[in-house]
């Protein structure tokens, strides 16, 4: 019973009083999940070991993350059942990989699906079938809970992520038109999920230039409205939006539509549904299974572990499409195909930090900074007093060329990165480091597929009876996508297959 | 030279303004009413400087030492007059008295300082010259003391200490004058000795004020505080004037002793005595064991469980005294079950079903406590409803947050449940709503239980019936990923505030 008039909304978290960890207390930590060693020995084609069993398998996926998951889905709900996915990680997922500690389940990339539309048909089957969606309805526990984001600008959080205190009239004026533009993209119908859903590209002129050159164009110029674009950039496609294709640009805003309160999530974000993938397929699954070599036998293919070869009718290629030419005989390099690297970061919180302005949310981003702000792990709890928290933060790069990013992502020691990270967030919260007990830091050199200038011409390499699957192919790295191109693939390799 | 000693008379300038600035905060804060509290003071104070500057004519001798003792007095008194007045209010029912008698005695000291000043000074300057220079440094320090203290010393230092602090300055000034003027004092020694010890003593103070200083200084309870703890959750005060109890979590109201019987009678019986025959009680939220008071008069209730997150909270309600005799020992009965647990995840994982359950969290302040009023947490709770089972849901003010309660309304509605909404007066709050929500019709009790202060069968069903100003408006329910409940409370509030 509290009947005081006064708010307290914003100054909520403030009032857990009598929660202090010690001060200076040591952060524990290390780098995870390194994929690198494996991959640069593919690189630098030096040799594994002959696998001592040769095998006969109809179909076999290269990559356990959501498109290789995918097209298993598909494959065992069509009844085939002669199938196995290679995954090269010793835990299955890829970018939808999850860890967990004694707080909750957390997110290592991906920790969002927007709301399907009516026309995201694949996506709504495999949600129904997980119970998501149920008559219709969506399941109100995976809806993300209020609030959504939030933004610290000026020295305070603000609700929502479109900037509140500081643009003028003109600035906001500017965002009114800006979404009007957008509006009319989307009413266009072409900016579809998945990409490959919508009629015939019309505005095709739009790939030609960057997107940063068609803000120019649109004379756009409000630093508020630019920053926000350009954070809708560096966090879907980790790159700035001088780097990005004005199409790609325009699809963040105009492919969804605004009116369902979502997006779905999870605390370990698409790692939920790699989890739910995985409790159907896991038999078909075997991780720890790098695959170094696949060669023509005749009209099938060798595919090269270091404890089996496959020989196979088809391959569903799901991994990156970059890796191809390293691992295929015969494939033409993958031009074009340029790849943001990310550091995602989990960090365990003894208690909140202090902080001043809206109450947490679920993704909460800083202004002006070069990482992309952190989303709680904790937000989808039903508990109201959470005091121990996880948070993960990322951060792009976007700024930097990929190869040089990579490279300092891999010459910088963990401490430095933690040091990076808690600087960052202690713009926002000024006693973050007597919070955070633990920090661990997982680097992806190669961590989603940059939808740059033309990209729209940009394809995958055609080989017969190889089918790529990767969200990579349709140059934007997104579930939608993966799944979408998982299970295309899946129903060439079943026809291949029938075929033969 | 000239300016050393003339900072002296911005220092003391300072410090008289700062006791004066002190005594009308702290009034106003206090007794409300600032435009009387500053008016009354500043006149009160002004005329004791005036007493003090005739008074000063009847000293004669030993002007230096007489004016060093009177900075250690002006120092003690002023440093101490806050403390001094928090302590009254606490403590004492004659807090106009002490205030006024405590700006008396600093304004008669302070006005004997100038007077005394000018004449050690008058050796030394010209007539013309010595009035100008302390007047200027006079008006200096006013106004360096007058900007000082709103931007600086309320917000970072609080009352209790800044009091202290502007104490010592005048200590010092003491102390530096045993310098100043060696040449004119016999017992220098004895002066500083005496210098140490007063600021001694206000050191001393600014340690002890800590405790003043969080406890009264920025958590000003119009009552006295009897109790106060902080657990890992909030910060409990309990507050007494007289036979009205009254308890603030995070300095917001809980209750008064007074009429709380008005809230949770109507909190409880219009649902409980509605089904005849309800065993399994539970109670969500709740913690000062008022709602299982009222849940114990049903001789049929065979178990009650009463759930809330703060442990320390429920521990207190359960063994203190002042809180027992309110509560009759409703937590320590034996058919009461107290569970420390956050009451959405437990209901969660929980399959018990309930004849009754009492909805009692506080107000949706934010997204946080917003969570337990969406139409989630109402299906989860119908779930947990026996056959022809009953909830109740506090529901803010359909007075001053309107569209809130009927977003409440609105959100049960969603949850497949059938309402009634009704409403009471409770003196310290106002106007108050609740909700009954149910799978079955529902119709209001023709018995009550006896004894009951407040309620009774004949009148209950008047509380069904909603004024003009109170009837339902259009309102969205309030859902977990979009709350618009916390939106409309905190507009409505807003207003109501401004």
């Amino acid at each position: 019973m509290e009947r005081d008039r006064s708010i307290t909304r914003r100054t909520f978290s403030a009032g857990l009083v009598g929660l202090t960890a010690k001060a200076g207390s040591p952060i524990a930590g290390s780098f995870v999940n390194d994929s690198f060693p494996i991959g640069h020995r593919l690189r630098d084609r030096l040799p594994f070991k002959a696998p001592a069993q040769r095998v006969l398998m109809p179909i076999v996926v290269i990559g356990g993350g959501i498109a290789g998951l995918s097209a298993a889905w598909r494959l065992n709900k069509r009844g085939f059942r002669d199938f196995v996915v290679l995954e090269m990680e010793p835990q299955a997922g890829g970018n939808a990989r999850w860890g967990e500690n004694d707080i909750t389940r957390y997110p290592w990339a991906a920790h969002y699906v927007p709301v399907p539309s009516k026309k995201s048909i694949l996506v709504r089957e495999l949600l129904e079938e997980f119970g998501v969606l149920r008559d219709g309805k969506w399941d109100d526990r995976m809806l993300c809970f209020a609030p959504q984001e939030r933004l610290f600008i000026h020295g305070r959080w603000q609700e929502g992520l479109e900037p509140e205190t500081g643009p003028s009239r003109g600035d906001r004026e500017q965002f009114r038109r800006f979404f009007a533009r957008m509006a009319e993209f989307r009413a266009s119908g072409e900016f579809a999920i998945p990409r490959e859903s919508a009629p015939a590209v019309r505005s095709g002129e739009l790939d030609g230039s960057t997107m940063q050159a068609w803000m120019d164009a649109e004379k756009f110029d409000s630093p508020y409205l630019r920053w926000y674009v350009n954070y809708a950039s560096r966090d879907d496609y980790g790159a700035s939006m001088s780097e990005t294709s004005a199409w790609a640009g325009v699809h963040y805003f105009a492919s969804r539509e605004p009116d369902d309160k979502g997006p779905l999530t999870w605390p370990e974000g698409n790692g939920w549904i790699t989890r739910q993938l995985l409790a159907r397929l896991a038999s078909y699954v075997r991780t720890g299974s790098a695959v170094y070599r696949i060669a023509r036998e005749g009209n099938r293919w060798s595919v090269f572990t270091e404890s089996a070869e496959f020989v196979a009718d088809a391959v569903v290629f799901a991994a990156p499409t970059f890796l191809a030419p390293y691992i295929v005989e015969g494939a033409p390099a993958a031009e074009g195909f340029v790849y943001s690297p990310w550091l995602t970061a989990n960090l365990t919180l003894e208690r909140p930090p202090v902080e001043n302005g809206a109450e947490p949310a679920w993704d909460n981003v800083i202004y002006n900074s070069p990482g992309l702000g952190y989303v709680n792990a904790t937000h989808m709890s039903l508990a109201s007093e959470r005091v121990r928290n996880v948070w993960t933060y990322y951060w792009s790069f976007a700024e930097y060329a990929p190869v040089q990013a990579r490279k300092m992502l891999l010459a910088k020691s963990w401490n430095e990165w933690k040091e990076a990270v808690l600087n960052d967030l202690a713009r926002a919260h000024p006693d973050i480091r007597q919070c955070v007990s633990r920090i661990d830091i997982m680097r992806h050199g190669h961590a989603m597929i940059r939808p740059t200038q033309g990209f729209l011409s940009r394809s995958a390499p055609r080989i017969p009876r190889l089918f790529f699957a990767n969200s990579d192919v349709s140059g934007i790295s997104i579930f939608e996508e993966a799944q979408y191109h998982g299970v295309t693939a899946a129903d060439k390799a079943l026809e291949t297959v029938s075929r033969a | 030279m000239s300016v050393v000693l003339f900072v002296s008379v911005l220092l003391i300038a300072a410090c008289g303004l700062i006791y004066e600035l002190i005594a009308g905060t702290l009034a106003s804060y206090l007794l409300g009413d600032s435009v009387f509290q500053f008016s009354t003071i500043i006149g009160v104070y002004l005329f004791s400087m005036g007493i003090g500057s005739w008074m000063s004519r009847f000293l004669s001798r030993g002007l230096v030492a007489r004016f060093v003792t009177l900075e250690l007095m002006v120092g003690l008194v002023g440093g101490f007059s806050s403390s001094l007045m928090f302590l009254a209010f606490a403590y004492t029912e004659a807090f106009r008295l002490v205030l006024y008698l405590v700006v008396i005695a600093v304004g008669v000291l302070v006005g004997l300082e100038i007077p005394l000043l000018m004449r050690i000074l008058k050796e030394r300057f010209r007539f013309k010259d010595l009035i100008s220079h302390v007047l200027t440094f006079d008006y200096l320090g006013a106004l360096g003391a007058s900007i000082l203290f709103p931007i600086f010393l309320v917000p970072r230092l609080g009352l209790v200490r800044s009091a202290i602090l502007f104490g010592l300055l005048n200590a010092g000034v003491a102390l530096w004058s045993t310098y100043l003027f060696r040449d004119q004092i016999g017992n220098a020694i004895g002066l500083r000795a005496m210098c140490f010890t007063v600021a001694l003593a206000l050191c001393g103070g600014m340690i002890l004020s800590e405790r003043i200083a969080s406890s009264a200084d920025d958590q000003l309870y119009a009552d006295e505080v009897i109790f106060s703890r902080t657990t890992r959750y909030q910060r409990i005060v309990l507050t007494k004037w007289k036979d009205d109890l009254r308890l603030f979590l995070n300095s917001h109201l809980q209750f008064s002793s007074r009429d709380e019987y008005r809230y949770h009678e109507a909190l409880v019986h219009p649902g409980l005595a509605a089904l005849p025959g309800a065993q399994r009680v539970l109670v969500l939220g709740g913690e000062d064991g008022l709602a299982v008071r009222e849940i114990l008069k049903y001789p049929d209730v065979r178990s009650v469980t009463l759930v809330d997150l703060d442990s320390d909270m429920t521990a207190l309600f359960s063994t203190r005294s002042e809180f027992t005799a309110l509560n009759r020992h409703s937590l320590t009965n034996a058919r009461v079950h107290v569970v420390n647990a956050d009451a959405f995840p437990w209901l969660d994982t929980n399959t018990e079903p309930f004849d009754f359950i009492v909805v009692d969290f506080p107000d949706p302040t934010s997204y946080a406590l917003g969570k337990l009023y969406t139409t989630t947490f109402y299906r989860l709770l119908a779930r947990h409803l026996s056959e022809g089972g009953l909830l109740v849901v506090q529901s803010t003010s359909p007075l001053f947050a309107r569209q809130s309660y009927w977003c409440i309304v609105e959100t049960l509605k969603q949850a497949g449940l059938r309402t009634y909404p009704y409403h009471v007066y409770v003196p310290s709050f106002g106007e108050w709503g609740f909700v009954i929500g149910g799978l079955r019709d529902y119709s209001p009790p023709a018995t009550l239980p006896a004894g009951l202060r407040f309620l009774s069968a004949a009148s209950l069903p008047d509380m069904f019936v909603f004024p003009n100003d109170m009837l339902p408006v259009a309102a969205e329910p309030n859902r977990l990923n979009d709350q618009a409940l916390v939106r409309y409370y905190e507009r409505e509030w807003k207003e109501i505030a401004r």
